[in-house]
């Protein structure tokens, strides 16, 4: 139990699953009007009680929480504490003049050229000119730089209340042997195919090593109807995103023919009023196939219908 | 058993359907800056925290105790951040809980939230389904949570109209609620009329999506007399799961949450629930929920949830009422709700709640759960 024999290989495909969604941030008010300055060319820093400096514009002290007196404008040269090189990019830590603390930014030079404690200046870019950090370039270098100093910030811009943002997340998943003779089944021979439970003839589905509830090793393999039971359903009829299909259509959790535990999946409807009738707990439904070569999926099942009579 | 551990302060923010003028971080701190005034304390006071909220991929900031950290003047203190889906803030306490109650601290500050306009949430909880198995046919928990109600109407009776009449007491319960922002009188038959999202779920069926955050002081039977003369006392707790997919799952009642409540209630030495408790808060995400709980909880046999709601028995002047405050139908900033509900029992059995104070309320029920309906807690609050 819980391992594999050295003999079976360990570097197998894997099943590709992305995460994609956008949002809509709020920076809060520092940083929303260290943002909103992007475009006016000031770089926006916060004044604590204690007197320090903290650059991006920061809601809260990180010494001891408290908000800041008041926003302040940086300097736009300040001393270089730290630096890498990531994908030929050098990125530098920028510690301002006159504020307490270094941010990340990108250093415009060769690494050969960077040393730490050197003097820098903000480049501002030339194409950007929106509300990001990046409207700063990055920070040359600029040996003979005087020392700015921190001033009033005269007639701040509104703070930003929101930003869009979006990030997608790409995952390689591994089957496992048992998700992956369940998916080679399918893509093969077009059979869904469980694991019987410990002590019982039904089939667990989707199949796995252990029984939930006995947590004893589970049984032999079992190939399951493209027939089954509805246990559960709900009639989508709400547009949300991500969804894959034009609602209305009913979310189904379907025990097989041959199985005890549910599958998921939908059945398409025309009419609502008609669907409550048609479809509930109970009903008896068959699985309709996708036409063409079959991918080793859940979705090699299209969708299931209901049996009529 | 461990020490007596009770709940000496309270604060939460005033929710809303989105607020662009304060980060996450920012959020955190007005309902921190609340519960610390609430119980006379200042965060030197505290010695642990606890920060709850939702999944991350509800408003894309990974690790956000970092940030958190920052905004409530933790730095240098014991902080655990914890997640459990919608139960994470009621889950957040039970952890704080712990440590009272075990002797690490005699203080906890436990603070729970979510920012539920910065992401996409149903698309968020599709990705709790198994990526091989159902997530491509997801629609959240509102098509998971639907499908089990159809099937709970057959066999428990849990028609459309009784799921309305919840909806409708709470919703009408909400109006007083100062916190809340959803706020509109509304009819069983405004419910029973609202457009199908997931039938049987309709519209008004459903709690608003919000911003908010809620925090509690937990404080040792030796300190909690310096932050109030009646703390709400928790008599018992506990947070239960089972299996996601094995067959002996029926989902008709919650299996998990009557196994919780009968750990909660031996410890608080309940034997009648529908007569010891004065008040119950729970959490519902939508209106089919309440009735689950109804009978999971053992306010009414398995099988009778329609008959309670329709008696009033539930209803704020009714003999064991439920969700006076509103429940999830006046705000629902889900990681915090676990919390919210707390306090809103707290409140109840300390004699000073703002919504709809029960008379004499002595001894509350609170119940919050998360996850797939497959993690369901319960506690006993008293004064």
């Amino acid at each position: 139990m819980f391992y594999a024999p050295d003999t079976a290989p360990i570097d197998l495909p894997t099943f590709k699953s992305t995460i994609s969604l956008p949002y809509t941030l709020t920076p809060g008010k520092a940083a929303g009007t260290f943002l909103a300055e992007m475009p006016n060319r000031r770089i926006v820093a916060s004044r604590f009680a204690d007197g320090s400096v903290i650059a991006p514009a920061q809601d809260f002290s990180p010494k001891d929480g408290e908000e800041p007196v008041e926003l302040v404008q940086a300097p736009e040269t300040g001393e270089l504490t730290g630096f890498t090189r990531v994908d030929g990019v050098v990125l530098g830590l920028v510690k301002l003049d006159g504020c307490r603390n270094a941010f990340v930014h990108r250093i415009l030079a060769d690494m050969a050229d960077v040393k730490v404690g050197q003097r820098v200046a903000a480049q501002w870019s030339a194409s950007d000119e929106g509300t990001s950090i990046l409207a700063i370039e990055g920070f040359v270098i600029a040996a003979d730089a005087p020392v700015g100093e921190v001033k009033p910030l005269v007639g701040p811009a509104e703070p930003l209340g929101v930003i869009n943002y979006g990030m997608a997340l790409h995952y390689d998943h591994a089957y496992g042997p048992y998700y992956g003779r369940m998916f080679d089944e399918l893509k093969e021979n077009g059979v869904v195919m469980g694991v019987r439970g410990s002590n019982a003839d039904e089939a667990l589905l989707p199949p796995r090593e252990i029984d939930d509830i006995t947590h004893k090793r589970t049984g032999t393999w079992k190939a399951c109807a493209d027939t089954g039971t509805i246990r559960a359903c709900s009639l989508i009829n709400m547009e949300v995103y991500g969804q894959t299909r034009p609602v209305p259509y009913a979310y189904a959790e379907i025990v097989l023919d041959g199985a005890s535990t549910k599958m998921i999946h939908i059945i398409e409807i025309d009419d609502l009023e008609v669907a409550k009738q048609q479809i509930k707990p109970g009903t008896r439904v068959r699985a309709v196939w996708t036409k063409g070569e079959r991918k080793g999926a859940v979705s090699d099942i299209e969708r299931f219908e209901v049996i009529e009579g | 058993m461990g020490r007596e551990v009770g709940i000496v302060g309270v604060g939460q923010t005033h929710h809303a359907r989105r607020r662009t003028d304060v980060s996450q971080a920012g959020l955190v701190r007005e309902a921190v800056d609340r519960a610390l005034a609430d119980a006379n304390l200042s965060m030197e006071d505290i010695d642990t925290i606890v920060i709850a909220t939702g999944p991350v991929l509800f408003a894309a900031v990974n690790q956000p105790e970092k940030w958190v950290v920052d905004a409530i003047g933790a730095q240098g203190k014991s902080v655990v951040r914890l997640t459990s889906g919608g139960g994470a803030g009621f889950a957040g306490a039970l952890a704080g809980y712990y440590q009272v109650a075990g002797g690490y601290s005699e203080r906890t500050l436990v603070v729970a939230y979510d920012k539920l306009s910065e992401g996409q949430l149903q698309y968020s909880i599709s990705t709790l389904y198994d990526p091989f198995w159902g997530r491509e046919f997801a629609v959240g928990i509102m098509g998971f949570s639907a499908a089990y109600w159809r099937a709970r109407m057959d066999v428990l009776g849990h028609t459309e109209e009784a799921a309305a009449m919840v909806a409708a007491k709470n919703r009408n319960n909400a109006i007083k609620n100062p916190y809340a922002h959803q706020k509109k009188q509304v009819t069983v038959e405004d419910v029973l009329n609202s457009k199908a999202l997931c039938w049987p779920i309709k519209l008004l069926d459903v709690p608003p999506i919000s911003d908010g955050a809620a925090a509690i002081v937990l404080a040792s039977d030796k300190v909690a007399h310096h932050s109030t003369t009646r703390p709400a006392w928790i008599r018992g707790m506990a947070y239960c799961c089972e299996a996601d997919n094995a067959p002996e799952r029926s989902l008709m009642l919650s299996e998990p949450l009557a196994i919780a409540s009968r750990q909660v209630y031996r410890a608080a030495g309940i034997t009648n629930p529908r007569r010891q408790f004065d008040v119950v808060e729970v959490q519902e995400p939508y209106s089919c929920f309440e009735l689950n709980y109804y009978e999971s909880l053992g306010l009414c046999p398995p099988g009778q949830a329609a008959e309670l709601i329709a008696s009033g028995a539930t209803q704020v002047d009714g003999d064991i009422p439920v969700n006076p405050s509103g429940g999830c139908m006046g705000a629902n900033p889900i990681g915090a709700v676990g919390v919210i509900r707390l306090i809103e029992a707290a409140t109840q059995v300390m004699g000073r709640n703002e919504t709809h104070q029960i008379k004499d309320a002595k001894t509350a029920l609170v119940q919050s759960g998360g996850g797939w309906a497959n993690l369901r807690g319960c506690a006993v609050l008293s004064a």
